[in-house]
């Protein structure tokens, strides 16, 4: 029996659907001559704010950078706290540590969102901020967060790294809490060709403060007001995002659609993603949870199916983790999803052909077990 | 909204239009490089992979250093690699008033302390005066090779060697520059370089390297520059994200193969025929030219007097002359907290309120350059 190849991710196809307006960019920018800030990144900000309802949006370097001068921002450093989710990527609890604050790690529901009881338990006088990581593009419960936050002035950082145009409660996620960081990998949802980020805020003190540290605390060529790095979205990123921003909503309704079809195959098999229906999610991922993890993602691979986990080494069990003294055991939550998930192929170019086969693979292997 | 003045615009509109900014030009070629950057655009390779892999192999060897770790840029390579020798909090860094901010930027977000040693004649460095400044909490010596002339790199690294301390040097304006015949990566401990798209070796947006030889601190940075991970999954230390986009190594590794000896070559060319056409005109002075360092003239740099009125003057021409810079670091706003004061480097802020920077990039002409020299003659007249 012959299968139909399903890669875990495509970004190449994006690119050849939209090849020579793309290659159109790289020539009006080159051409140009100005590859360095400009009208292109200060139009790409601007459509950024919209995208995300807010008043401000800063694109930085990379999404981790974005969580960085994020910190900074909010006057965050040593001697200070920031709580945030054992099971996201690393840089959520990197950008902490970069600034010199320490990593306070709380667990996570059955969404894979931070829990909010788990984070009441870990808040104390030095908790200064919590990065709330919109997981797989489903919003965290903000209000409930905010029930914590607010009588203590602790700010909220949300990590939207995944979740660009995913809402909650109406609001798009971005425009949800203090300030908000996004990533442009080229692995996510809507992505440059290359690395890129950004900040939103609605807050003009901390744009401003954000403006000044992605380019070296300069107010004008001549002069700086702070010291600090560069982080800026090249302005042929910033070029080619504005070609790509049109197609967002269509993008994301197709990661909804098959999000929608995975389910319908196969929520009396596997166990789905689950949210609240406060929330419309992106699905950055599609993570369904298995007994038997491994073995289901040998055989889909052997069925031409790629499958990955995000993520297998929950971050308080990494080694960089060691000097922060926790062992197993202490975010159970997490630490069983680690063991249990895994993501499925979801992008806007993966056929539904494709999306049966992967569902049909799984019921199959399942069965078979 | 938010800041954003850059880029400075200049379009020369004059007779001769003498731009600072050449890259329109440098454009031109671009269906061949095009053509490369599809390819791994086509493999969806955006971050890291072979084609920053290859570039940064061929970056380190081009200046004489073993091993390249490409990172986001220059700023960040002189970041990183103090991070990498473990500067922070409580050290101190020695380093020149006279450079641009990204230098004093990366040791204050590295939580370390610039120490301001003022400049010499050559515009760097003054090497005497390094000694008096070093004290129990100095770690590291961050020379500038300012406008791709390299410092006195012997004095550094002896001074160095003696009190125990690492040499990181601001190579960002320095590619293919050579110190006594060696390249400029193999005469200090670290050699940071910006490929920012005015460098001799651009790309067409932020990028940078970093050049060792020394295999222990190279393997740290290329961990520290991609989140400290080992693998897709283990993280060995929290650390950074700063990478070489895959798409502008691909732009570097082009210029690289087939025109870096070039623009180098014409820049030197173009500063010595400037420097002759300049050399009787008593109010201007270049700093004198040691056949020791080969220097690579990112920036053709000299004093002038009357500064300001003369760049006014030469811009009414359409010749795009810059102040890089007007102030220096130590009278930044940003160093209020330092407590310096005017005065306190002598030759830095002389070179700051006399320096201008003649265009002399690969596309220009000696026809231009004549244009250019006889502009200033006229003025003084």
């Amino acid at each position: 029996m012959t299968y139909l190849r399903v890669p875990f991710v495509n970004v190449a196809a994006q690119f050849s659907a939209m090849e020579d307006e793309l290659v159109d960019v790289f020539k009006r920018v080159g051409r140009s001559g100005m590859y360095v800030m400009g009208e292109e990144v200060t139009a790409f900000d601007k459509a950024l704010a919209d995208v995300c309802e807010t008043k401000y949006a800063m694109s930085v370097g990379n999404g981790t950078d974005a969580l960085i001068l994020a910190l900074k921002a909010l006057n965050i450093g040593e001697g200070d706290e920031v709580i945030t989710a054992p099971n996201s990527f690393i840089a959520s609890a990197g950008a902490i540590a970069a600034v010199g604050a320490r990593i306070k790690f709380a667990d996570v529901g059955a969404d894979y969102n931070l829990d909010v009881d788990s984070v009441a338990a870990v808040i104390t006088d030095k908790t200064k901020a919590i990065i709330a990581v919109h997981l797989t593009g489903n919003p965290v419960d903000i209000d409930a967060l905010k029930t914590l936050t607010v009588p203590k002035n602790i700010k909220i950082i949300e990590d939207a790294a995944q979740a660009i145009g995913a809402t909650y409660k109406g609001k798009k996620v971005g425009s949800l809490a203090d300030i908000a960081c996004f990533s442009l990998h080229p692995l996510k949802n809507f992505h440059l060709l290359g690395d890129a980020g950004f900040i939103t805020t609605n807050d003009k003190t901390l744009a401003d403060e954000i403006s000044l540290l992605r380019n070296h605390g300069l107010f004008n060529r001549d002069e700086s007001a702070k010291w600090g790095l560069n982080s800026r979205c090249d302005t042929l990123q910033a070029a080619i995002g504005l070609v790509k921003l049109p197609h967002l909503s269509a993008w994301t309704a197709r990661f909804q659609a098959i999000a929608k079809r995975y389910h319908h195959l196969l929520e009396q098999h596997v166990q789905c993603p689950v949210w609240s229906k406060d929330n419309t999610p992106v699905f950055h991922n599609f993570v369904i949870q298995v007994d038997d993890r491994e073995k289901l993602m040998t055989e889909l691979t052997a069925r031409g199916v790629d499958s990955k986990i995000h993520y297998p080494i929950p971050l308080h069990l990494m080694k960089a983790a060691e000097n922060l003294a926790y062992q197993i055991g202490d975010f159970p939550v997490a630490e069983s999803q680690a063991k249990r998930i895994l993501s499925l192929p979801i992008y806007p170019e993966l056929t539904d052909d494709q999306v049966d086969q992967v569902a049909k693979s799984i019921i199959d292997i399942l069965a078979a077990h | 909204m938010t800041t954003n003045f850059y880029p400075q615009q200049y379009k020369a509109t004059g007779e001769f239009p003498i731009n600072h900014n050449y890259l329109d030009r440098q454009f031109a070629d671009y269906p061949e490089i095009m053509k490369k950057v599809a390819h791994v655009i086509e493999q969806g390779d955006y971050t890291l992979g072979s084609a920053v892999d290859k570039f940064e192999a061929d970056f380190a060897a081009l200046n004489q250093g073993k091993f390249g770790i490409g990172v986001g840029s220059g700023t960040d390579a002189l970041f990183l690699s103090l991070k990498a020798l473990g500067v922070g909090e409580g050290d101190e860094v020695i380093t020149t008033p006279y450079t641009f901010f990204a230098t004093i930027g990366a040791i204050v977000t590295a939580g370390a302390t610039p120490v301001f040693v003022d400049a010499g004649a050559d515009h760097n460095i003054n090497v005497t005066l390094i000694e008096k400044a070093i004290t129990a909490k100095t770690k590291v010596i961050m020379p500038v090779h300012w406008a791709g002339v390299p410092c006195d790199m012997d004095a550094i690294n002896k001074v160095a060697k003696a009190n125990n301390l690492k040499v990181i040097a601001d190579a960002c304006h320095g590619i293919l520059s050579q110190y006594k015949g060696q390249g400029i990566a193999s005469v200090s401990d670290v050699a940071c370089f910006s490929m920012h798209p005015l460098k001799n070796l651009n790309v067409w947006g932020d990028g940078g390297v970093i050049v060792t030889n020394d295999e222990a601190l190279a393997k740290q940075l290329y961990l520290i520059r991609n989140h400290g991970l080992i693998d897709r999954d283990n993280c060995a230390q929290w650390a950074y994200n700063s990478r070489l986009d895959t798409v502008q190594a691909v732009v570097a590794q082009h210029l690289l193969d087939n025109k870096i000896t070039n623009i180098s070559q014409k820049r030197i060319d173009n500063a010595l025929y400037l420097d002759q056409a300049l050399k009787d005109i008593a109010q201007v002075s270049m700093p004198e030219r040691d056949v020791n360092k080969k220097a690579v003239f990112h920036l053709y740099m000299g004093l002038f007097e009357k500064r300001d009125a003369l760049q006014q003057y030469l811009q009414s021409k359409g010749i795009d002359a810059k102040v890089h810079y007007p102030i220096p670091m130590h009278l930044q706003p940003a160093a209020k907290s330092m407590g310096h004061k005017k005065g306190d480097f002598p030759v830095a802020e002389h070179i700051a309120d006399n320096c201008l920077s003649l265009p002399v990039h690969e596309f220009i002409t000696f026809e231009e350059l004549d244009f250019v020299a006889s502009s200033i003659k006229e003025f003084y007249r």
